[in-house]
C-alpha cells in the first residue's frame, strides 16, 4: 500500500486525537474544591508504605497520625507553659511510686473500626512500640510494661528496666494508641491507620490520602467533613494554589512567601515556634573537633544575630541546645556568644594560632528543606574564614545530604561541621538530648564524654519533675553548651497560609493540625 | 515491503543497543552520585547494621555490572521490578521498615506506577503539541513565504522573545495571572481536563519557537529553489506549487527536527511542567524519585524515555523516505 502524504497527516492527526482520549477523562470545570465540608491541605511531605506508627520517624507522618490517633494526653507546648499536659485518653494520671504511673482511662471511646477503647489497648502499643526492635523505639526512653488494673485503669512500669517511670510523663502525649486486635496483626497494623482521632482514613489516591471525618469521636463529630492531604513538594505551588483557592491550608513557607501573603486579603498566615531548633553538629571523634577548644573557637566566630536576621521569620533566637517549647528549657547564661578575640585565643590555644595547621573542614548542609540554609551557610562559612578556619562549604539535596548526615557502621561520619534540625513531639528533652549528645548514641556528632553522659543519666533519674527541671537548667543544658558537641543557632518557627474561611484550627510545635474543631466557612 | 521490513529490523537492532546504552550509564550514574537509597528505604535512625544488612540483601553492595546483569534479565522478562519508596498504598516517602526488616512486596510495582501515570504525561504532551502546532504552522508559513517582509520579522521576533522564555518562570507566571488572579482556569494536580491547559501552553512556549523558525527557514528555502521557479514557468499557480510541493518538500527536515529534537525537548520541558503544576504524570513520578533515590522508577524510565525517542525517530526516518523516496536511512 502507497502512503500518502494526506494519509500519513490523517494518521499523526488521528494518533494526536486518540492521545487526548487514551488520557485520563475528566471535563472542563469543577476545578475548585469550595462546598464548605471538605479541606484541600498542601502538604509538603507525605506518607510511609507503612500505617504503622512504631515503624518510622518520619515527620510528615507524625503530622498524618495527628488526624487519625488519640494519645493518652495531649501537651499543647506553648512557650510560656511548656510542661502543661491536658486530657485525651487518658482524665487522671499520678505517680504511684518512682517506677509506676497510673493513668485512668476515658470512657466510651471507639476506634474507627468500631472496637471500644479500654486497657487492654493501652498496654498492648506501650509494650509494642517501646521494643528495642522497631525503627522508632529511639522515641521512647525504654521498654514498658502495663499492667491492667481494671478496663480504665493502666499502670506504666519501669523498673524491670531500671529508669524512672517519669521518663513516660510527656512522652504519653507523643505515642499514638493502636487497637490491640491490631498489634496482634502487625500486617493490618501496616496497610491501614485504625484510630480513636477525629478523622478516619479513607484511601490514597498517588499523591493524595483522603481522610474522612469520624462520627463516633469522643469529642464530637468535626464539622469538616473530608480533609484531602495533597503531597505538593515544590513551595511556590503550594502557594500558588493557596492563592488559586484550590487548596485551603499549607506549611513550610520561605520567609518572603510568608511576608508576601501576609498581604493577601483572603489568607491568613500563621506564624508559629516549633519544638525543633537548628544546630551545627561538629564531628567530635575526628580532628580537629575532637579538641573542645577548637570547636568553642568555630562558635565564638559564628554571629548568630546575623545568621538570624538572614532566617528572618522562620527562625527565633534562644540561647540553649532545646527548643523554648520543650521542659527543661532556659536561656543558658553561660551559651557560646559571638566573641573573635576569644575565638583567636582558643585556636592559638589549640595548637592553630590564627588557624594556621587546621586541616580543610567540610561544612554540609542541604537546600530545599530548612528555609534559608544555603544562604546562611555561606554567611557562617565567611565568618568561620575570617578566623583561620578553612572551611569548605558542600550543599546537597535532601536526599542525598541525609545520606551524608549519620555517623556510619565505622563511628565516623561525612566532613565536619554539619547542619540539621531536631524536631519531636513532646515536650520531653530527652528526644533530643540522649540522641545526640549521650555517647552511646551521639547520633551525628560522635561525642563521647563521660560528663555530659553522666549529667544526662541523673536528670533522667530524678526522682521528680521538680528535680529534673533543675538539673537540666542548672547542670546539664549549662554542660552541653560548655563542651559544645553542636551548637544550636536558634529555634525554628513554622510559616503556615490558610484560606481566611478557615477558622479554629490549632497547630502542634511539632506538626501535627487539630482540625477537629475547625471550621470552613 | 522489502525496504520496510529491513528498515525496521536495521533500526530496531540499532535502538536496542542504544536503550541498553542508556540504561547503563543511568543505572552507573545512580549507583555513584552521593546518595544512598538503603538509608531513605529504611529511615534515617535505623541501626548501621540493619542498614548494611537490607542493602546486601537487596543486591545493592554487589559489583555494578552484576547488579546491571540481574536488572537486565528482570527487564527483559518484563518486570520493571518494585519501588524502592513507594508503597502499595501510594505513601511515597521513605524511612519505614517493619520487624523483619525491608519487604519488597509492601512497595507498588514500577510497571503499575508508571502505567497510572503515562496517560496523564500523553494527555498533556498531546495538547501541548496541538497548541505549538497551532502557533508555530501559521507564524513559520506565513514568515517563510514571505521572507524578509513583516511576516518574517514577527516570525523571528515572536520565536526569539518565546525561546528566551524559562519554563519555569511561565508557569509560575501563568498560573498566577490565568489561575490565582482571574480563576479563569485551575492549575494545581488534576481533577478534570482543564487543569491540563496551563501546563500545555507552557510547553508550547517551550516548542514552538524552534518550529517557528524551522518552518520558516524551510520553507523559505525551498521557495528559492529553481524547482519552485521552474514549476511556476511552466504554469503552475504559486498556490499549487506550495501545496503540492513546497510544505512536501519542507516536510523533510521538520519530520526530523520533531523526531531529534522536538520530542526530546518536550519530554524534558513535561518533567518541569509536571513539578510545576504537580500534575500527576510520569515527570512528577520521576522528579520525586530522583529526590527520593527511588533507583527502580529512574531506571525504568529512562529505558521507557530512551525507547521513546529511539521509536519516534525510527518513524520519523521511516516517515521521511516515504515523503521523498531519495532517502535512505
Amino acid at each position: 500500500m502507497k502512503t500518502t502524504r494526506r494519509m500519513f497527516l490523517a494518521g499523526a492527526t488521528a494518533l494526536g486525537a486518540g492521545s487526548l482520549i487514551i488520557g485520563p477523562t475528566g471535563k472542563l470545570g469543577s476545578a475548585f474544591a469550595q462546598d464548605g465540608k471538605t479541606l484541600s491541605f498542601a502538604a509538603a511531605g507525605t506518607v510511609t508504605s507503612s500505617w504503622d506508627p512504631s515503624s518510622h520517624t518520619v515527620a510528615p507522618q507524625i503530622t498524618a497520625e495527628g488526624f487519625l490517633f488519640g494519645h493518652l494526653t495531649k501537651c499543647p507546648m506553648t512557650a510560656e507553659n511548656p510542661g502543661e499536659i491536658l486530657p485525651d485518653l487518658a482524665v487522671e494520671w499520678k505517680v504511684i511510686d518512682p517506677f509506676t504511673l497510673e493513668y485512668k482511662l476515658r470512657q466510651g471511646v471507639t476506634f474507627h473500626d468500631g472496637k471500644e477503647f479500654k486497657a487492654e489497648d493501652v498496654k498492648a502499643t506501650y509494650e509494642y512500640a517501646s521494643q528495642p526492635s522497631r525503627p522508632a523505639s529511639a522515641w521512647y526512653p525504654g521498654q514498658v510494661e502495663v499492667e491492667i488494673v481494671d478496663d480504665y485503669t493502666v499502670r506504666l512500669k519501669t523498673e524491670k528496666f531500671g529508669y524512672p517511670a517519669l521518663n513516660f510523663w510527656y512522652v504519653s502525649a507523643f505515642l499514638p494508641i493502636l487497637s490491640a486486635k491490631d498489634v496482634a496483626n502487625p500486617d493490618v497494623l501496616k496497610q491501614r491507620p485504625n484510630g480513636t482521632g477525629a478523622f478516619r482514613y479513607e484511601a490514597t489516591k498517588g499523591d493524595q490520602i483522603i481522610f474522612k471525618a469520624f462520627d463516633k469521636f469522643h469529642e464530637g463529630k468535626p464539622q469538616i467533613e473530608t480533609v484531602l492531604w495533597n503531597y505538593v513538594p515544590d513551595a511556590n505551588t503550594r502557594v500558588l494554589g493557596l492563592l488559586n483557592g484550590q487548596y485551603h491550608l499549607t506549611e513550610r513557607l520561605e520567609p518572603e512567601q510568608y511576608a508576601s501573603l501576609s498581604k493577601e486579603a483572603n489568607i491568613t498566615t500563621q506564624r508559629g515556634l516549633s519544638s525543633e531548633n537548628k544546630y551545627l553538629h561538629f564531628r567530635c571523634n575526628k580532628p580537629p573537633f575532637d579538641d573542645v577548644r577548637v570547636r568553642l573557637a568555630a562558635v565564638h566566630a559564628i554571629d548568630r544575630e546575623q545568621v538570624l536576621a538572614v532566617v528572618g521569620d522562620a527562625g527565633q533566637a534562644s540561647n540553649c541546645h532545646i527548643s523554648p517549647v520543650k521542659f527543661g528549657y532556659t536561656d543558658v547564661a553561660s551559651y557560646p556568644k559571638f566573641d573573635p578575640e576569644l575565638s583567636q585565643k582558643l585556636l592559638a590555644e589549640a595548637g592553630f594560632p590564627k588557624g594556621q595547621g587546621l586541616p580543610e573542614i567540610e561544612y554540609i548542609t542541604s537546600v530545599g528543606f530548612y528555609p534559608k540554609t544555603r544562604e546562611y551557610g555561606e554567611l557562617i562559612t565567611a565568618m568561620l574564614q575570617e578566623q583561620g578556619f578553612p572551611v569548605k562549604l558542600t550543599t546537597l539535596e535532601p536526599a542525598a545530604w541525609e545520606e551524608q548526615l549519620y555517623r556510619r557502621a565505622d563511628g565516623q561520619g561525612p566532613g565536619h561541621i554539619v547542619d540539621v534540625g531536631w524536631i519531636t513531639g513532646s515536650p520531653e528533652p530527652d528526644l533530643v538530648l540522649r540522641p545526640n549528645y549521650l555517647s552511646k548514641f551521639a547520633l551525628i556528632n560522635g561525642v563521647s564524654d563521660p560528663e555530659i553522659d553522666a549529667s544526662l543519666d541523673k536528670e533522667r533519674n530524678a526522682a521528680s519533675t521538680d528535680e529534673r527541671l533543675k538539673i537540666l537548667q542548672t547542670e546539664t543544658l549549662p554542660l552541653i553548651a560548655a563542651k559544645v558537641p553542636s551548637v544550636s543557632l536558634f529555634s525554628s518557627v513554622f510559616l503556615r497560609a490558610m484560606s481566611k474561611n478557615l477558622q479554629g484550627v490549632y497547630f502542634y510545635p511539632n506538626g501535627p493540625i487539630d482540625l477537629s474543631k475547625a471550621t470552613l466557612a | 515491503m522489502a525496504f520496510a521490513i529491513e528498515f525496521f529490523l536495521r533500526r530496531i537492532g540499532q535502538g536496542l543497543v542504544i536503550v541498553l546504552l542508556v540504561a547503563f550509564v543511568i543505572f552507573t550514574l545512580l549507583r555513584i552520585v552521593p546518595g544512598d537509597p538503603i538509608r531513605i528505604i529504611l529511615g534515617p535512625m535505623t541501626p548501621a547494621s540493619v542498614l548494611e544488612e537490607t542493602a546486601r540483601n537487596l543486591g545493592l553492595r554487589d559489583p555494578i555490572l552484576v547488579q546491571f546483569g540481574r536488572f537486565v534479565t528482570q527487564v527483559a522478562s518484563g518486570d520493571l521490578g518494585r519501588s524502592f519508596i513507594r508503597g502499595v498504598q501510594g505513601g511515597s516517602t521513605g524511612g519505614s521498615q517493619d520487624s523483619a526488616g525491608f519487604d519488597p512486596e509492601s512497595r507498588a510495582s514500577v510497571a503499575e506506577l508508571i502505567g497510572t501515570a503515562l496517560p496523564y504525561s500523553l494527555q498533556l504532551a498531546a495538547l501541548g503539541i496541538v497548541f505549538t502546532l497551532l502557533v508555530s504552522v501559521p507564524l513559520g508559513l506565513a514568515a517563510g513565504l514571505r521572507s524578509g517582509r513583516w511576516p518574517d520579522r514577527l516570525g523571528l521576533y515572536v520565536s526569539s522573545f518565546l525561546v528566551s522564555l524559562p519554563n519555569i518562570w511561565v508557569g509560575v507566571v501563568l498560573i498566577f495571572l490565568l489561575s490565582a488572579k482571574t480563576g479563569l482556569l485551575p492549575a494545581i494536580g488534576y481533577k478534570g481536563f482543564a487543569y491540563t491547559i496551563i501546563p500545555a501552553m507552557v510547553l508550547a512556549i517551550e516548542l514552538s519557537p524552534v518550529l517557528i523558525r524551522a518552518i520558516s527557514v524551510s520553507v523559505a528555502a525551498n521557495l528559492g529553489e529553481t524547482y519552485f521557479d521552474v514549476g511556476l514557468v511552466r504554469g503552475l499557480s504559486r498556490r499549487a506549487m506550495i501545496a503540492r510541493h513546497v510544505l512536501r518538500n519542507a516536510a523533510v527536515p521538520l519530520f526530523n527536527l520533531f523526531g531529534a529534537q522536538m520530542i526530546g525537548m518536550l519530554l524534558g520541558g513535561l518533567f518541569v511542567v509536571e513539578y510545576i503544576f504537580s500534575y500527576p504524570g510520569l515527570g512528577m513520578l520521576t522528579i520525586n524519585a530522583v529526590f527520593q533515590r527511588d533507583f527502580p522508577i529512574i531506571q525504568a524510565v529512562a529505558i521507557l524515555a530512551s525507547g521513546v525517542l529511539v521509536a519516534i525517530n525510527m518513524l520519523v526516518d521511516f516517515a521521511s523516505t516515504t515523503i521523498d523516496r531519495r532517502l535512505k536511512f
